[in-house]
Formats: structure tokens, C-alpha cells, sequence
């Protein structure tokens, strides 16, 4: 596949070329833009082109395509502790600086449905924590859904707004007071976080806002916000007072794509700080039952033939992860659990490979088959000024020592959370494995 | 099996729907199929997968397959074959002329269809590499299979070959699959189901994952977390893991198949491979639809406490590591990451405090159901 890869990009016009270019660029100003205009206007990113040795550009624009597939990847992969049980309230924007249409079809209607989708997505990453909506509108916070795990409810209150048209002047405060209210009664041992999408450039508020901000931190509420037209200085504030250290908590759009990637960032747990206490959780592990007649199930009092009987007082509810009805007991599945494990232990970054030990020919999970070395003397020339990209176009697992093509770093950094390599040969694995079992 | 001789011809139709392909992995440790000989011999449960896989092949003209052994020691690639030592026939339509250098022996088979007879010489040439470079050192004590490297090879051949389909096929879901190329890989977004979520799922190469399996579940215990992975991987991009176990029963394999709605057959009767693989693991995703499955529905889901591991109903997590203890673990640490843990606070509170206050509700209930009445009376005087 690589062949028609390369036939592609080197078959097309030089105009074409341009073209290219200048999209694939569109991932560095952003960066840049993030940190101040003023840098932003130096970005010259026409000087990033180098000719290749074949007197054509078309390696550079691969590179740059495979840099910035990888930059998303290299993210800390220390193993730290993480708030695995959340608390999170997600606060939209339905004021009427919503209802522009910078983002398409409007930032309301895009807001919303980024917003179901960055609900799937944490629920998928986070099983057993909790979630909660609220809206702010008219000067007012209103609530959407009510804090629970289960995703659905929140799917259709969200797509309930979406009849609605946005209005008004959103108040931050009223926001934040609502949610801190919501987070109140939490356990200690999970997160309290809030994530807004706000898309005003000012905030009504009835009182002082700082305050609010002194009690969220008091109370350990971590606010993220995703901010939609511009950056706001109190937005800021509010990040960097309730987030000590984390200058990543507050992020604003540049384009649809990026308002995405922003928004499924935070659906990875947070690194805990220290002052979160553990605990030991009562959970209870019910297995599933189907029975020949339908009973109704405690959860929704809708007649169903499955279902899971809570172990210890037998309730019947027809999803898990939920909590008991009758007795409160959280009821999970032991696969729920073990969904989060790659939080915990987090694959390893891959390093780059320079021509000198770019001993492979082909990529050992999927077998693509990796560029040839070319001559010594030109090892320099193609050297590449792209930070986080390979000049041979191999990444190495540290571990063991395998080559991997790009795509195969994408995928198992993102999707399976394994090592090809590592898990397929028990030469490193079988001593832990024997230890475990001895 | 019409396709066969219909499709060709409709080749650029644009109704025309995508085609699947198959993973099998297949668990080759050597203790297990020791256990198996007198019911099936591995060369005979080989035979009826190579006559399985034709038939996968036949289905449709662009069909594609691949195996993986699960070894004891490692998991390898049996087909296709990605080694530096044959990397100039890497591509998976690789020439004639490389093959028939191989071996002399299969001259015979000439006439065979081009794509079974591939699929077959390497299986074979490859499955007895594999078994020739096994010694007794590396069965000695080791009776487990390494299913989680197999899983992830498999997943990763899965992933090229989608991005490589929807390259060739274009349209809509070029920008989709492939869309992270062009678009900066903004949408890839690590968790984006913009990109590995399969959202239009007719459209797409149709990825589906067999099992066959031989070993027990009780020591693939140091696999668990990779393996979830795998499996929760699978879920993720719609792609079903059917297991066909010849022997044991491993209970996350059961997992995986609820999981990712696949089918799970154990088999009472060895000997019938064949007839249980053409009948309950031919069908694509799209016939099974139409289908019903034999599927077994009491998935055992109950979890082992990570101390004893015992089977608990109801037991404790750190909420730190996650980890399952069927009692508060001795002085109030947890046995995995050392985590003092606050114990106190649990047992207690669901039980009392609720029924204190319910006792206080009822007593205020009784006066307050008393009140109406009152205060239905003052009315006339």
C-alpha cells in the first residue's frame, strides 16, 4: 500500500501540491496561535518545505502528514495516578452568541452534537463514573439531564435542546454554582470536574464571580473550558486557579476539527492530585439472568426477559453499569473495570528511528513494508526538520525492539492499548507471567 | 456462492458491497492438541480450517483472509506472510513465480484456484516452520498460548487492510477511514470515532476475527489486561470474535463474544469441525442478520478477587487501581498499589443510615397523615 501511496502523492500536479501543503499546515498555526498572535504571524509555514533529493516536495508533505498524525500521540505516558471514578457536568452555552455561524451549521447545533458525541465517548472511556448536564441561557443555569451513568438519558435530553434555539446572555456564575451544588454530595474518592463549551465572550453573573471561583476550589472542583470565539480573562482565571499547574485546561477552537479533539481530550481521566483520598468501594458483580416469563425491571419498570438480579438484594436491572434502585448498591461488570485498565497502565511511547538502525524491511504488525536506507551521504539530506516524525519511517517499541509503521503507532496507541510486539512473544512477558503464577 | 461467477462483471457497480475479511487465529499449543489426537489431530483440524477458508475465499471474489498461530512461546503470522526473508512476496497478491520456487512438490496442484492454493502452501509451510522451531524447553511448564499478541497482530492487519480498502474504493468513506491523512489527523483524535468507529458500516471492509481454540483459560491470568484490550478494541470498531472452542473453556473468550457479538460454540464433538464452521462461522455480518446465532446467552461474568481469587458476587475495589478484593485486605492497604485506602465508611452506610431516617420519616408520616384528617375537619367548626 505504500507503493500507491507514494504514486498519489507524486503523481499529482505541483498546484495540487500547494494545495496540499497549505491544509496539511493548518495543524501548526493552531498550535501557535494557542500560545499568542503575535507568534502566530511569524509562522512562515512556506519555509518548512524543503526539496527533496528527487528535486520535488512530495517527501516533505509526507512528512508533515505523519507528524501531525503523531503529535497527538506523543502525550505523557508516565503511569500516574488517575481519577478513574468521575464526577464530571458538562455546562453548554445556549446563550445567543450560539446561534453565529462560525463553526458549521451553527456553534449551537455543532456544540450539541459534539457534545452526544463526547458523552458516548466518555462513557466508553470512563464506565463507572457519572455525568451530568447543564445548560445557561436567559442569565439563568438550567438543567439539562441529572447527574447519572447512564448515557442515554443524556443523549436524548441533549438531543431535546436541539429543537430549542439559543438565547439570551449565559451567566457563568449561576453555571458554576449549579454545578458545584450537583458535585456537592460526591464521594471523595472520585473527581469533581466541570467541562464548558462556552461560546460567549462575556458572562452575566449576579454577584462576584470570584468568589465562586474561591469556593470551587475549596470544594475541589476542577473546571475545563473550551471556549468557542475567543479567549476570556476570566475563562482563564477560572482554568488556571481551579487547575494548579495545567495550563491545558482551557483551550480555544480554531475549526471544527479542532473543537473536537479539544472536547475528546477530556474524556482521559485526569491526573489525580495528591489531596484525593481512596477508598475501598463496595461493588457488587451480578451475573446475568434470562428468565421465561418477562418481569419488570427496577430501573425503568419495563418488562424484560434479561437481565442482571443485583447481588445483594436481587433487584432486577436490565443495564449495567447502574446503580441498585432499591438498595444503592453500584452494580458493575468486571469487563467495566477492566476498560479503564489502559489508563492505569498506559502502552509506551514509541521512539523514532534514525537510518543508522533502520535495520527492518517491513512493519512487524501489519507487514507494509518500510522505504529502503538509502546511501550514507544522503542520510543528512533527508534528516527532516519535522519534529515527532521518523526518517525511516519506523517507530520502536523500547521493550522490544520491533519496528512499527505509523499507522500501526496510531492504532496501537489509540485503539487496541497493546504492543504488537511486546504481547507476541513471551520472552519478556513469560518471566512475570511465571513469577505471577509461582 | 453465486458471486463466483456473477460478480466480476459488476465490479465497478456502485451497489456493489464490500467484502469481508477473515482473521482466524488459531491456537497451536502443543499440549492441548497432544490431548485432542485420538478425536482430531492438528494436520486434520488444519485440512478442515484450509477447506473452511476456500470456502470463505469462494464467497466472494475479493474475500481476503488471514492466520495467526497463538503459539506457547509467541504469536506469528501464517498467512499472509510478512518475514524479511520472503518480503518480495509481501504484497498479498504476490506473483506465481515466487511460489513455485518454493516447492517443487506442488505442481500437481496447477490447476487449483489461484488464491486457495496461496492460502494453503503458506499455511502449511509456515505452520511447520513454526512446529519445527518449537523445542521441549519451550513447552516445559508452559501450557498457555499467547492469544493477546495473536489479537493484536490480528487487529493490526485488520486496521491496514481498512485504510487500504477505503483508499482503493474512495468515495465517502475515504475521508472517513483514511480521512486523518488529509486532514491534518485532527479527526483522528485517539478516540475520534470519526476514524475507528465504524459509522457507516455497509460501506467498509467487513473485518470479522475466529478463534479456535484449544487452551484453558487458567494460565493466561498474567494476559488479562492485553487481552480486554484487544477485546474492547474489537468492540469498538464493530468487529466480531467467534470463538470455536475444541476444548477447555476460557471465560473471557465468552466475554469476548458477548462483547463484540460473536459466536461462541463450544464443540461436544471434536471430530465434526468442518460441519460446525461451514454452518455457524461462514456467514459475514451481513447474513447474520438474517440469522439466528448460536450464541450461548449464560456469559459468566463474575469476577476474581485479586487475592484469593476467588469468585465474589459482591466485593470490594480500590478506587485507585481498580483492583477486586473479596474482603478489606489486611491493614487497609491495597495489595496492588500500596494505596492506603479509607475502609470505614462503607459497610455501614447503605444499611443504617437510611432506615434511621426512614424511621424518622415515619414517624413524621403518621402525624402527617394524621393532619389532613385535622385539618379536613376544621372546616365545619
Amino acid at each position: 500500500m505504500a507503493d500507491s501511496d507514494e504514486e498519489y502523492v507524486g503523481g499529482v500536479t505541483d498546484d495540487e501540491d500547494d494545495l496540499q501543503v497549505t491544509r496539511t499546515d493548518a495543524s501548526q498555526p493552531r498550535k501557535r496561535k494557542q500560545r499568542g498572535a503575535a507568534e502566530w504571524e511569524l509562522s512562515r509555514t512556506w519555509e518548512t518545505l524543503v526539496e527533496g533529493a528527487d528535486g520535488t516536495i512530495s517527501s516533505t508533505v509526507e512528512g508533515l502528514l505523519e507528524a501531525s498524525k503523531r503529535k497527538r500521540l506523543l502525550k505523557d505516558t508516565t503511569p500516574l495516578q488517575r481519577g478513574i471514578i468521575r464526577h464530571l457536568i458538562l455546562i453548554l452555552d445556549l446563550s445567543q452568541s450560539m446561534a453565529e455561524k462560525d463553526l458549521r451549521p451553527t456553534r449551537y447545533l455543532l456544540a450539541l452534537r459534539y457534545a452526544q458525541e463526547f458523552v458516548r465517548e466518555f462513557f466508553e472511556q470512563n464506565p463507572i463514573s457519572q455525568l451530568g448536564v447543564l445548560g445557561l441561557r436567559d442569565g439563568l443555569a438550567i438543567r439539562v439531564s441529572d447527574i447519572s451513568g447512564n448515557p442515554t438519558e443524556h443523549l436524548t435530553a441533549i438531543q431535546e435542546l436541539k429543537t430549542q434555539d439559543p438565547k439570551g446572555l449565559p451567566s457563568l456564575q449561576n453555571g458554576l454554582e449549579m454545578a458545584r451544588g450537583a458535585l456537592f454530595h460526591t464521594p471523595s474518592h472520585g473527581t469533581r470536574e466541570v467541562l464548558v463549551l462556552f461560546g460567549s465572550l462575556l458572562s452575566s453573573d449576579p454577584g462576584d464571580i470570584h468568589q465562586t471561583i474561591n469556593t470551587l476550589i475549596t470544594d475541589k472542583v476542577r473546571v475545563r473550558i473550551v471556549g468557542l470565539a475567543a479567549q476570556v480573562a476570566i475563562c482563564k482565571e477560572l482554568c488556571s486557579r481551579t487547575n494548579p499547574g495545567d495550563e491545558t485546561a482551557y483551550g480555544v477552537v480554531l475549526n471544527e476539527q479542532h473543537f473536537r479533539e479539544l472536547l475528546m481530550d477530556v474524556t482521559t481521566p485526569l491526573a489525580s492530585q495528591k489531596q484525593t483520598a481512596s477508598s475501598l468501594l463496595m461493588m457488587g458483580f451480578p451475573s446475568r439472568t434470562v428468565e421465561p416469563t418477562p418481569s419488570l425491571c427496577a430501573c425503568h419498570s419495563r418488562p424484560s426477559r434479561g437481565g442482571y438480579l443485583c447481588s445483594r438484594c436481587g433487584s432486577k436491572v436490565c443495564n449495567l453499569p447502574a446503580e441498585c434502585p432499591s438498595c444503592g448498591l453500584t452494580l458493575i461488570l468486571s469487563t467495566h473495570l477492566a476498560r479503564s485498565y489502559h489508563h492505569l497502565f498506559p502502552l509506551m511511547n514509541w521512539v523514532e528511528v534514525p537510518w543508522r538502525r533502520a535495520t527492518s524491511k517491513a512493519c512487524f504488525a501489519c507487514g507494509l513494508a518500510f522505504p529502503p536506507v538509502p546511501p550514507e551521504d544522503q542520510w543528512s539530506t533527508t534528516e527532516s526538520q519535522v519534529k515527532g516524525m521518523s526518517v525511516s519511517s519506523r517507530y520502536q517499541c523500547e521493550a522490544c525492539q520491533n519496528h512499527f509503521c505509523i499507522d500501526c503507532d496510531l492504532f496501537a496507541h489509540e485503539v487496541a492499548h497493546n504492543c504488537p510486539g511486546c504481547q507476541s512473544h513471551s520472552i519478556q512477558a513469560a518471566p512475570e507471567g511465571m513469577d505471577t503464577a509461582a | 456462492m453465486n458471486s463466483v461467477d456473477a460478480s466480476e462483471h459488476y465490479e465497478l457497480n456502485a451497489t456493489e458491497l464490500a467484502p469481508s475479511l477473515l482473521t482466524i487465529v488459531l491456537d497451536t499449543n502443543p499440549h492441548a492438541w497432544a490431548s485432542l489426537e485420538s478425536s482430531l489431530p492438528l494436520t486434520k483440524a488444519v485440512a478442515n480450517l484450509l477447506v473452511f477458508i476456500n470456502a470463505h475465499l469462494a464467497c466472494n471474489y475479493a474475500n481476503e483472509v488471514a492466520v495467526v498461530a497463538s503459539h506457547t512461546t509467541k504469536a506469528t503470522w501464517l498467512y499472509p506472510v510478512h518475514d524479511d526473508d520472503v518480503s518480495q512476496q509481501q504484497p498479498a497478491d504476490a506473483d506465481g513465480d515466487v511460489a513455485m520456487n518454493g516447492e517443487n512438490g506442488t505442481g500437481s496442484q496447477s490447476n487449483k484456484y489461484r488464491p486457495f492454493r496461496m492460502v494453503e502452501e503458506r499455511v502449511t509451510q509456515r505452520l511447520k516452520q513454526l512446529l519445527d522451531s518449537t523445542n521441549s524447553d519451550d513447552l516445559r511448564g508452559n501450557t498457555s498460548t499467547m492469544l493477546a499478541g495473536a489479537l493484536t497482530l490480528a487487529l493490526s492487519n485488520i486496521n491496514r487492510r481498512t485504510i487500504a480498502w477505503a483508499e482503493k474504493h474512495g468515495g465517502a468513506d475515504l475521508e472517513d477511514a483514511a480521512g486523518d491523512g488529509g486532514t491534518g489527523g485532527g479527526n483522528a483524535g485517539g478516540t475520534g470515532p470519526g476514524r475507528y468507529s465504524a459509522s457507516n458500516d455497509e460501506e467498509r471492509l467487513q473485518s470479522r476475527i475466529l478463534i479456535v481454540s484449544v487452551s484453558g483459560s487458567s494460565d493466561s491470568a498474567h494476559q488479562y489486561i492485553p487481552v480486554m484490550n484487544s477485546i474492547f478494541a474489537c468492540q469498538r470498531l464493530h468487529i466480531p470474535i467467534d470463538v470455536c472452542k475444541l476444548s477447555g473453556d476460557a471465560v473471557f473468550l465468552q466475554q469476548a463474544c458477548d462483547a463484540t457479538k460473536g459466536v461462541y460454540m463450544a464443540l461436544s464433538e471434536p471430530r465434526g469441525l468442518l460441519q460446525y464452521l461451514m454452518m455457524a462461522f461462514l456467514p459475514d455480518q451481513r447474513s447474520r442478520k438474517h440469522l439466528v446465532l448460536p450464541t450461548r446467552v449464560d456469559v459468566d461474568f463474575r469476577a476474581a478477587c485479586f487475592c484469593h481469587r476467588r469468585v465474589v458476587d459482591i466485593g470490594y475495589v480500590c478506587s485507585i487501581c481498580l483492583s477486586i478484593f473479596c474482603e478489606p485486605p489486611p491493614d487497609n492497604e491495597c495489595l496492588t498499589c500500596g494505596t492506603p485506602l479509607d475502609v470505614g465508611d462503607f459497610g455501614s452506610k447503605p444499611a443504617l443510615i437510611p432506615r434511621k431516617k426512614k424511621k424518622k420519616k415515619r414517624v413524621n408520616g403518621t402525624s402527617t397523615v394524621g393532619t389532613p384528617m385535622s385539618t379536613g375537619t376544621p372546616p365545619p367548626g
